[in-house]
Parts: structure tokens; sequence; C-alpha cells
């Protein structure tokens, strides 16, 4: 017991800042790729998080303990994403195999990491014994007693075999709630370099002006809060969107400022027709392969598609710079991660632990990268070579500067989406920007429910 | 005709008070004439509930009813009672799990579960409320034999019971199982939600982490006041409450002048193949409507490939410069902007709905009265009086009651608008996002997304119970319009 | 066999005398007889005057609206042809997506570029952890076997306890079943699932089984309806014979219930096959092989799988929707012979 989880010291953010709650549709595609490869410039990422809590390694007979405890077939339930399913049956194939004195009967389901949380929260009882899931909800998922807290890590030491932003995000009030899987859960900038070059892609305004001069187009998903944070919280604008002290509640300042001058450059480049609003990732992804879009914003796990259709046109950076009242931003983005959790109503809250550790070690991380591109949270996984020459991993490590993490409230997702749907579409009904800004505003602070 | 529908009609409205009144004070008034006048054997079934029969010598009758007794009290006693007590305050103990990393196990306290608690209390009120029904009813039952003994009428044995049971009391053997079925798909979640509304059941508030407890009327308050869970939470149910009724009208007229348009093209003279035609009608529904739905949604995407093939036809610079779409917009929003969303829907709707309207309006119209017909033909009319006069009215009254539950059944229509507008459509009404509504959305599919995503079970069983309430009003005033009462009884000469 | 044809199309010809063409046109029944399927033209004897009538009028009017009625009947089957098209053109695209060799949502095509049977033999015969067609198609259909059995049986037990018999209490017990009816089902779904959990039938198919048959008993309207037609004479001469009730059940009322019993079965076969909000909370142990089709159809396309998915998605789709459409024409005369006499007569 005395080994249990210390908390080290954290900042006041990560103890109250952790309620992220994202609803299914605004989380990305939970298909997951990579993030950081190089975990040393992920202090830039992450200026709040001075140091992590560290989990205490357990006793090595603890293991020892559990066999000799347990006698009857152990039956976990494990999901993992669809586009998951081969790779995971494998790592649960190679896991049993290390425990030959005991019988296992490990059923593996299909859930999106991106809707864990809804499928988790309907019956937590009845939910899988070791889930995959996005961080934006581990704050709900803790509050509903449907994860596990990582009181002691028995065969890797998880809080620092992995880059410490995967870590802090596994962290709610001070302790770990999860296990690091993937570090790759943001987005970037994907590219036609038989279109754009190398210095095109660096601000829009160039990439706008190119691309209307190839008649081809850039999709952003705009009417999706998660993408249109990257415009708002640009580099130098002074303008943030996060959770406030309660834990609960947003602050929202994007009508403050430039913030005008932002939601009107949106117009501008809406207006000219070559920056357009993608409807979903499907469709961005799809008409960049189709190659009516020549850039796209999106995220790692749609690198496999993209390189595929466009072969040695692929390319990857990270976001542009753009111009809003003649001053030029650096885009902004999400930072993300994907964990692995426990469920504490599992019968076998011992072996679940085992298991979800086996699936976030680094062999198990490297063969994720291998199988799917996903870029580890793994110190080691993410440092080796062919990770860091990955594009896309590179392309989101080159990003990973300018992105915050992502701690923010439920009521921030509607509010912003209607926002990016309403400049998407060239604000047709020709309401006040400073109107607009002040509506979203207000929603994304409204108070959540008292009673 | 319609003078003798008024008439019956008052007579209904009239019988079903006094019916009810009645009915209830009847109920107990036995009750206490039995317990009153009847002699020791009756009373003393208040406490022995079989001796009534006994005294009688009908003896494995009042066993069985004795047994029966026995049994709901050791229910009461085991199952009842340990929920009972605590729906008062719905649990108390919080969960505490504690997790030793030295073995590796977990242990749980024994804690509440206040959703747990409120549906088997639930279920507790609910066996104990036919329990004390079946005891009244069974006081006056025994007072009855006793009557009849006393009479020297004929008291049927046990056996003879039985018989009744596939005779004149064929009935209760009927309805047993399909009533246990109601009760448990039906009723008891139906007084669970009730409940919910009361209490402060959402996401701060989940079993099994945490408890929930009674609130009162603060939810319906909060409804009213616009203060609820966002500040715009009144404005957002008058604008979706708003659109669910116009939807319902919308929805239920196309289809039903439609089917009968198209049942009678089809049907009309000089129509060549006509079950080939109703045929291929028919077809468009055989695939199972989530199927379809999903598709005409990524086919109506706004790159997608009816876009695609307008754009290229012109179509779309058409619609541009009759002022249709705006001047920047180089594609139709068929299912993402309001308007067009909304017209969308309701033509979707059509296309999914007037198949089987067809078939029920070529059924109704098949049936039509001939020698009304005949007559008129005789008389004279024209076919335009016929059918205006004739045809027309028929058709109103034999489909009137199909028209309310349609009306019922497209207020809940969930599945197309579900998936229709799920993940395509966002709102650019800020104050609608901002209570996480939307201009498409049927009060149904709002409390779904409320608790399938947000959890808030409390708001959204007040918004159930609202739609419930304005369903039941709008059908009970207009069966009583429509209705004149007991039809069955003219159908079967 | 033979009578109930004969009626039907000849029943089918007096509605088209219900309505007037809107083209004014009249009667010129000698050119359509011609075209109208075997049996529509014995005269009934019951009506001679009706037919005089008729022939009378036609006579007056054929020679100057034979040209007339040509018109107007391409007009009506143009216009028949155009509807059918437009309803059609969805049905159609699912059909040739269900062909495509492009695994994901064409934006730009509506007939694929090159064609495959890929999809049906990936949905068919390749399944992997996630996607199995076959498992689902097999759950369905013993879900649906057994549900609709249940369910059509407590149809019509209740529609024959409400139209047949007389009890105290039987009005009450229709007007809170027409009530009780509207509460809108998605809500109470999260109860239901608790209530069956409690029981222990959550992710079981039998769970599922009584899920979609215990409550059956509030549909019975439309069978009730139909049972109201049947003449109380009937159940009276056999009462007379010292039938029982449970006797004329299922002796005399059966048999005269069959296009009802035939539609009831059918539609409650169908349910299973197209629910996919009730099936993925009852089975949400996210293990595929225990999924009905739909909910497998439905996770198919979640919004990352779309790619990868859309064309099996249709043939999935199509491969449902074939042995349904059989039921369907098959059903077709059922469905209007009883949904008439029911549903509107409720």
């Amino acid at each position: 017991m005395k080994k249990r989880a210390i908390a080290l010291a954290m900042s006041a953010i990560m103890m109250t800042a952790t309620m992220a709650a994202c609803t299914s549709q605004e989380t990305p595609p939970a298909a997951g790729a990579p993030t950081e490869a190089a975990p040393e410039n992920n202090t830039g990422a992450e200026p709040t998080e001075a140091e992590v809590v560290e989990v205490a390694k357990a006793d090595d007979s603890a293991v020892g303990n559990l066999i000799a405890a347990t006698t009857d077939t152990v039956k976990l339930v494990v999901w993992a994403s669809e586009e998951d399913q081969e790779l995971t049956q494998d790592l649960i194939n190679k896991f049993e195999a290390q425990y030959p004195e005991v019988k296992f009967d490990i059923q593996l389901g299909a859930c999106s990491e991106s809707t864990a949380k809804d499928n988790v929260l309907s019956d937590p009882t009845a939910a899988a014994d070791v889930f995959a899931f996005a961080d934006d909800q581990i704050n709900d998922l803790v509050n509903a007693g449907a994860l596990q807290e990582v009181a002691a890590a028995y065969t890797y030491d998880v809080s620092k075999e992995n880059v410490a932003g995967s870590v802090a995000a596994a962290t709610v009030n001070g302790k770990v709630y999860a296990y690091p899987m993937t570090a790759d859960n943001g987005y970037f900038l994907y590219y036609n370099k038989s279109v754009f070059s190398e210095d095109d892609i660096k601000s829009l305004d160039k990439m706008v002006e190119v691309a209307g001069a190839a008649d081809t187009q850039i999709g952003f998903e705009l009417a999706n809060a998660w993408y249109l944070f990257g415009f708002f919280s640009a580099q130098g604008t002074d303008l943030y969107a996060r959770l406030a002290a309660d834990g609960v509640t947003n602050e929202c300042n994007w009508n403050e400022g430039v913030g005008v001058d932002i939601a009107n450059a949106i117009l501008g480049y809406v207006d000219t027709g070559v920056f357009v609003k993608a409807a979903d990732d499907a469709s961005a992804v799809s008409n960049m392969k189709d190659g009516k879009y020549a850039a796209i914003v999106n995220g790692t796990w749609s690198a496999a598609a993209i390189s595929e259709a466009l072969g040695d046109d692929y390319g990857a950076a990270k976001l542009p710079t753009f111009t809003a009242g003649d001053k030029e931003y650096q885009m902004s983005s999400f930072a993300g991660y994907k964990l692995i959790g426990v469920n504490p109503h599992s019968a076998y809250v011992g072996w679940s632990m085992l298991l979800a550790e086996y699936l976030t070690n680094e062999e198990s991380q490297v063969a994720r990268f291998e199988a799917r591109g996903l870029g580890p949270a793994n110190i080691k996984a993410a440092s080796s070579e062919t990770v860091k020459a990955d594009p896309a991993i590179a392309a989101i490590a080159a990003q990973a500067e300018y992105a915050t993490p992502q701690r923010i409230g439920g009521n921030f997702w509607d509010p912003a989406k209607s926002l990016g749907e309403i400049l998407g579409n060239g604000n047709p009904d020709g309401t006040d920007v400073q109107t607009l800004l002040d509506n979203a505003v207000e929603g994304i602070n409204a108070p959540v429910s008292a009673n | 005709m319609a003078k003798k529908r008024k008439q019956t009609e008052e007579v209904v409205k009239r019988d079903l008070l006094k019916e009810v009144g009645e009915g209830i004070k009847k109920y107990f008034t036995d009750f206490g004439t039995a317990v009153n006048k009847g002699d020791w054997g009756t009373r003393a079934s208040l406490i022995v509930m079989g001796a009534g029969f006994i005294a009688r010598k009908q003896f494995a009758k009042g066993i069985l009813i004795t047994l029966v007794q026995i049994m709901y009290f050791i229910v009461f006693a085991v199952y009842s009672v340990p929920y009972l007590t605590k729906f008062g305050t719905l649990g108390t103990v919080q969960m505490e799990q504690t997790f030793d990393p030295v073995t590796m196990q977990q242990t749980t306290n024994n804690y509440d579960n206040s959703f747990l608690i409120l549906i088997h209390s639930m279920i507790s009120l609910f066996l104990l409320v036919v329990f004390v029904m079946y005891y009244i009813h069974n006081m006056k039952a025994a007072y009855k034999v006793e009557k009849d003994a006393w009479a020297g009428r004929h008291v049927n044995n046990i056996l003879e019971d039985i018989a009744d049971m596939v005779g004149k009391k064929f009935y209760i053997s009927l309805l047993t199982l399909p009533t246990i079925g109601i009760v448990l798909m039906n009723i008891l979640p139906i007084l669970v939600l009730v409940a919910i509304a009361f209490t402060n059941y959402d996401q701060n508030h989940m079993p099994p982490a945490s408890l929930f407890t009674w609130v009162g009327f603060d939810n319906f308050k909060a409804l009213i006041s616009s203060g609820g869970m966002t500040i715009t939470f009144g404005y957002a149910f008058r604008k979706v409450l708003g659109w669910t009724l116009v939807w319902a009208v919308l929805a239920t007229f196309t289809n039903f002048i439609g089917g009968i348009v198209l049942a009678v093209l089809i049907n009309s003279k000089g129509v060549k193949l006509k079950k080939m035609w109703r045929s291929l009608f028919v077809i468009a529904i055989a695939v199972p409507q989530f199927v379809t739905l999903i598709l005409v949604r990524n086919f109506f995407r706004d790159d997608g490939i009816v876009n695609t093939l307008c754009a290229n036809a012109g179509i779309t610079d058409f619609f541009k410069s009759i002022g249709l779409l705006g001047a920047n917009m180089n594609f139709i929003p068929f299912l993402t902007s309001k308007g067009w969303a909304k017209v969308m829907i309701v033509l979707i709707n059509i296309w999914v709905g007037i198949p089987y309207q067809m078939l029920i309006a070529t059924g109704v119209l098949m049936n039509a009265p001939q020698d009304q017909l005949e007559s008129a033909r005789i008389d004279g009319a024209s076919h335009t009086q016929i059918f205006w006069k004739i045809t027309v009215p028929y058709i109103l009254v034999v489909q009137g009651p199909a028209l309310i539950t349609d009306f019922v059944r497209n207020i809940n229509n969930f599945n197309v608008i579900y998936l229709l507008t799920q993940d395509v459509y966002t709102t650019t009404d800020q104050m609608l996002a901002n209570s996480n509504a939307k201009e498409v959305d049927l009060l149904v599919t709002w409390l779904f997304r409320l608790t399938n995503e947000y959890y808030n079970y409390k708001m959204a069983s007040v918004i159930g119970i609202i739609v419930f309430i304005i369903c039941v009003l709008f059908t009970l005033v207009s069966y009583s319009k429509l209705m004149a009462g007991g039809r069955e009884e003219d159908y079967q000469i | 066999m033979m009578d109930e044809k004969n009626t039907n199309t000849d029943e089918l010809k007096e509605i088209s005398e219900l309505f007037p063409d809107t083209d004014k046109e009249t009667e010129e029944n000698n050119a359509q007889s011609a075209f109208a399927p075997a049996g529509a033209a014995p005269i009934k004897t019951a009506e001679p005057t009706n037919r005089k009538m008729t022939v009378a009028r036609e006579a007056e009017h054929s020679l100057g609206m034979k040209k007339k009625g040509l018109i107007g009947s391409i007009c009506k089957n143009t216009l028949l042809a155009l509807l059918a098209a437009f309803w059609l053109i969805p049905i159609l695209w699912l059909v040739v997506t269900a062909f495509s060799a492009n695994p994901g949502i064409s934006y730009t095509r509506f007939f694929p570029e090159k064609w495959t049977l890929a999809n049906f033999s990936r949905v068919l015969f390749h399944p992997d952890s996630v996607l199995q067609y076959g498992r689902w198609f097999l759950n369905t259909l013993i879900i649906a076997i057994f549900s609709c059995a249940i369910s059509t049986a407590f149809i019509l037990m209740v529609s024959y306890a409400f139209s047949c018999m007389r009890f105290p209490g039987r009005q009450g017990m229709i007007r809170f079943s027409l009530i009780l009816g509207m509460f809108p089902g998605v809500l109470s779904m999260i109860a239901v699932y608790f209530i069956m959990k409690s029981i222990g039938l959550t992710n079981s198919h039998i769970g599922m089984i009584v899920v979609y048959s215990a409550g059956s008993g509030l549909g019975y309207l439309i069978v009730k309806g139909f049972m109201d037609t049947i003449p109380v004479s009937m159940r009276e001469a056999a009462r007379i014979e010292g039938a029982n009730e449970l006797q004329i059940f299922f002796r005399v009322m059966m048999p005269l219930c069959k296009p009802i019993i035939v539609y009831q079965i059918i539609s409650a076969f169908l349910a299973p096959w197209s629910d996919f909000v009730f099936a993925r909370l009852m089975l949400n142990s996210g293990i595929s092989k225990d999924w009905t089709v739909a909910i497998g159809l439905y996770n198919m396309l979640d919004k990352t799988l779309i790619h990868q998915n859309f064309a099996a998605f249709c043939a999935g789709g199509l491969i449902i929707s074939i042995p349904i459409s059989v039921l369907f024409i098959i059903m077709q005369k059922y469905y209007v012979e009883g949904v008439t006499s029911g549903s509107t007569k409720g």
C-alpha cells in the first residue's frame, strides 16, 4: 500500500483543468495516428504542466500473488477500434501466451475510441474490462467512476516510459487513470506536392493563391469545433478556449481582442471559393483522393488512405500561417492522445491492468506503428528512426510546438460548431461578426446544469 | 348522419366521466359492504384470504388463494422492503472501491445504486397496488360466494372455474400473458421515467458511481423559466416543439394525400400493368428503412452525387440565378441548411411513406360503399360529384382514426429525422446550439441526444412527459370529434 | 383462391369508377378490359342496373372519347413512369454501388467505374472480427422467427379478447392501451434496458426476443379492426353447437382471419431487421458476433469507416432486401386486405 501512486506537485491547472468533455460527433475520427515523434519538444505544447505524476512500481511478488489467487477462467472483454482489431487480437494472443498457467477467455469487441465514452457511460457495469478511448473523454469517465486508477505499474514504468504530455493527459486530480497508447490525436496539413511547393504551404494566403490558379480547393472542416480552434487560438492572438477553474465550465474570449479580425479573415478566405468548408473527415479525405482538394487539414488516421491515393505527391506539414487584420498568425491545433483504460467494475481488475499494460508497452506501441502508422506515446518507440521518418508523424511533431492540450468542457462543442458553420457558409444572413462571436462565447461559457 | 354522430359523441363524453366516477365509488362501497355485512368466514378473509372460500367448503380454491397471499408476503419482505425503505432518499451509501496493488484485488463496498432502487421500488409499488386490488376483489368474491351459498345458488368449484377460463372468462386466459408483457415493457418503464423527471439524474449524478435524489418540480420549473441547464433551454424547447408540430402535420397530410393520389392514379382507367406499377413502388420500401435513409443521406450530401450531377447539369447555377442559393454557394445544401433541410426531410419522408399509404388507400377504395355509389349513379350524379360527395367523405371517415395515429407516430418519428440529420446537419441558430438542439430536431430526437450524448436524463424525462401529454390530449380531443364510439358494434351486425 | 382473385380485380375496377378522371375522360371499358388481368370481366349478378347504366353511358361517349382516352392513358403512364423512376433512383444507386469496385462512396459518379462482386463475397464469405454478416443474418433470423411467433400470438389473443368478448373493464382497457402506445419509446429504452438487465437478459438473444415481442399486445388495433368486421353470427352458430371460446378462437376465428394473420406475421418478422437503436443498447458488449444485421450495418458506416465500407454496406443492405422484397410482394394482397379493414376501423 505504501507504494501507491504519489502525486507529485501538480500545477493548479492540471488539478482542475481536466474536465474535458467531448461529444462523440465532435471527437476526431479516432482512428488514431502518430503525434510527437520528438518528445523533447513536447514541453512546448504543454507549458502549463511542468511536472507529471509518477506511478509507483509495484512489488515484484504482486503478479505472482495474482496468478496464485486465480483459479477460475479469466473472462475479459476488450474494446478496440474497428481498425485496430487484427493488431489487438495478436497482442491479446501474445499476452495469453505469457501466462501459460492461467486460463483466459478474452473477447475482443469493436468500439471506436471516439465513442468509447458514450458506450461506457450508458452502463459502466456492462462495459468492457479494458477499452481504448481518446483523452478528451477522461474527465467524464473518471467522474462516472468508469476508470480504474493506475495505482501501480507492474511490467513497465507507465509514467516514465511514455512522453510527459501523454501521462499528463491520463491524469485527473493528481492520479493517473489510464495507459497512454498513442500520441498522435491531433491535426496538421496534408497537401498535394504536384500543386504546392514546400514554400507555398507556409502561408495560407499563398496556398489559396496557388490552389486558385491550379483550379483546386483547400478543404477545412470549419463546422467542427475541434478544427476551428486552430484559427481562433492561433499563436500570438491571446485568444483562448479552455476549462475554467471549476473543472466544468469553460472560459473563452474569442469575442475579444483580435477575435473579430480572425472571424473576418475566415470569411475572407471562404469568400475566395478556394478555401472551403469540408463536410466531414470522410468527404475531406475522399475529395483529397479525387483531386478536388489540393490540401486538407486532418490527422494521422487518414495518412494511409491519402498517401496511397497521392503516391509521390503525398505531403504532410505543420499548419500554415494566415493573415488577419494585417498580422500574420501561426495556426494552432489541439494535441490529443489515445489511452487505454481499465473498468473498475471488472471482475478481474488485476488481470485487466496487466493486459492494459501489455497493450501499451513499448513492443506493442512499435507494433501499432508498424501495422497502422500510429504515433507511439512510448519515448523509445517514438524516437526510432523509422517513426521519425514518417511524414505524417513528422508533421504532427512539427505542429506540436503550436498545439494546445485539449482541456475543454462539453459546452464548447455545439456553439463553436455552429459558429464555424456560419462562417463556413460565408455568413449568409450578414449578421454582425461581433454578435456572432458574442453568441458563441455566451454558449461556450454557459453554466453547466446547477441542480 | 352528422347530427347523429354529434349526439353520440356527447353521450360518450358524459358517460365517460360518469362511468369512471361511479365505477370508483362502487368499487369501494362494494368492499365496505362485504366487510360490514359478511359473516365470520367472509370477514376472516381480511386476514387469511382463502378463509371465505374455505368456509364455503371450497378448500382447493381457498388454499390456493392463501398460498398466493403467503407468496406475496414473502416477496414483499424479501424483495420489496429493502428497496422501499430507501425509496425516500434513493440511497445514501456512495460507491467506494479500493485496489490493493500487492494482491491486485479490488474490493467494493456495499453501495446504493439510485437507479436500481428507483426501478425496483417502482416494481414493488406496482406489485403492491396489484395485490391490494386483488385483496379487495377477493373480499367481494368471498361475500358473493357467501350470499350465493345462502341463497342456495350454484357456486362454482375450482374445476368449473378452470373450465370458465376457456369459456365465459376466456378473456382472462387470453389477456394475462400479453398484459404481463406490456407491464414489463411499457408500464414499468413509463413509471420509472415519470419518476426520473422529479430527480436530479444527470451527468453529475450517474449511478453507480454517484447517487441521485428527489428534487420535486425543479426540472419542470427550469424548463418553463428558461433557467434549465442552459440559458436558452426554454427558447430551444419552444422552437423544437414548433417544428415538431409543423412536421407532424406536414408529414401526416402529405403522405395521406399523396398515397390516395397515387392509388387513384394507378387504379385509374388507361393505366396498364397496375400490378407492376404497384410493385415498383413497393420495392422502395422493401429495403429496410434505416438502410434507405442512410443511403439517401449520403446521396444528398453537400459534396455528394446529386450535387455533382446538379452542378454538371447547371441546376446549381440555375438556382443561384433565381436566388434560391446564395451567390457564393457552389453546391445545394440539401440537408445542411435550415430551409432546404426541412423541405428535403418532408420530401424524403414522402418518398419512404407514400408506398405504404398507397397500399392502404388502394384497400380503402376497394371497400368503398358500393350501394351508395350505385344509387348516386342512378340518380345521375357526375363523376366529380360522386368523388367529392361520397368518396372523399368516405375516405375521411374510414381513415380518420388512422390519421390520428399517424400524426402521433410522426410526432415521435425518430428514425427519419435522426438518420437524415445526425452528423450531417449543423445548426446556425446559436441560441439553439447553446442548448444542443437543432432546427430540424423533433422533441424525441432532441431528447435522445440529451440522454445519449449528454446524459441529461432528468430533462429528457421532462420533455418526454410533455410529448406524451401533447399526444394524449391531441388524441383524446380528435377521437371524440372523429369517432362516434362503439363503432365495432355497427360492423358486427 | 380463384374466387379471391376474381373479387380482387373486380373491385379494383370498381375503384376506378369511384373517381372522376382528371382529364374528364369517361368509361371506355372495351379497351381496358382487353388489357385487364384475367378475371376482370365477370359481371356480378348483384348489380345488373349498374352494368346497364355504365354500358349505356359508355355508348354515348365512347366515340368522341376514345382518342382523348388514349392521350390520357399515355399521360398517366408517363407520369407513373416518372414517379417510379424518382422512387427507384436511390434504390438503383444502392444496387450499382453494391457492385462497385471502389469500397467508399463516390461523389462524382453515379455508376461505378469498375464493377465487381467483391463486396458480396466480402460480406458473405470473408468475415473479420468486426464484419460478420453471416452471423448477424443468422442472429437476426432467429430473433425474428421467435419474436414474430410470440408477438403474433399475443396480438391475436388481445384482439380476440377485445373484439369478440364483452367483459367488465374492456372499454377502459382499450382506452388505456391507446394512451399507453403514445409514450415515446426512445425514452423508455433506458428503463427497459435496466429492467432486462436485472433479469439478466441483456446481451442475449432471448432478451432481444422479449424486447421485440413482450409489449406487442399493444399493437392489436389493426387485427381487432379486422375481427370486428367478422359477423357475430358466425361465432353464435358455433356457440349453439356447444363450442367453448377456446374452440371458437381456433376453429372459427383463426381460419377467417387468415389474411390479417399473414400480414401480422410478416410485419412482425420484419421489425428486428431494421431496428438499430434498441438493439444497440441491448447488445452492448461490443462483440460483433452477437449483433443483428441492423447494428452491424449501422456500425459499418461509422464516420471513420465509411471509406472502406460504403460499398459493402450497400451489398449488405441489398442482401437483406431480397428476402424482404419477396415477402412484401407476397404480402401485398394481404396487406391491402388486412390493413384496410383493420387500421381503418379501429
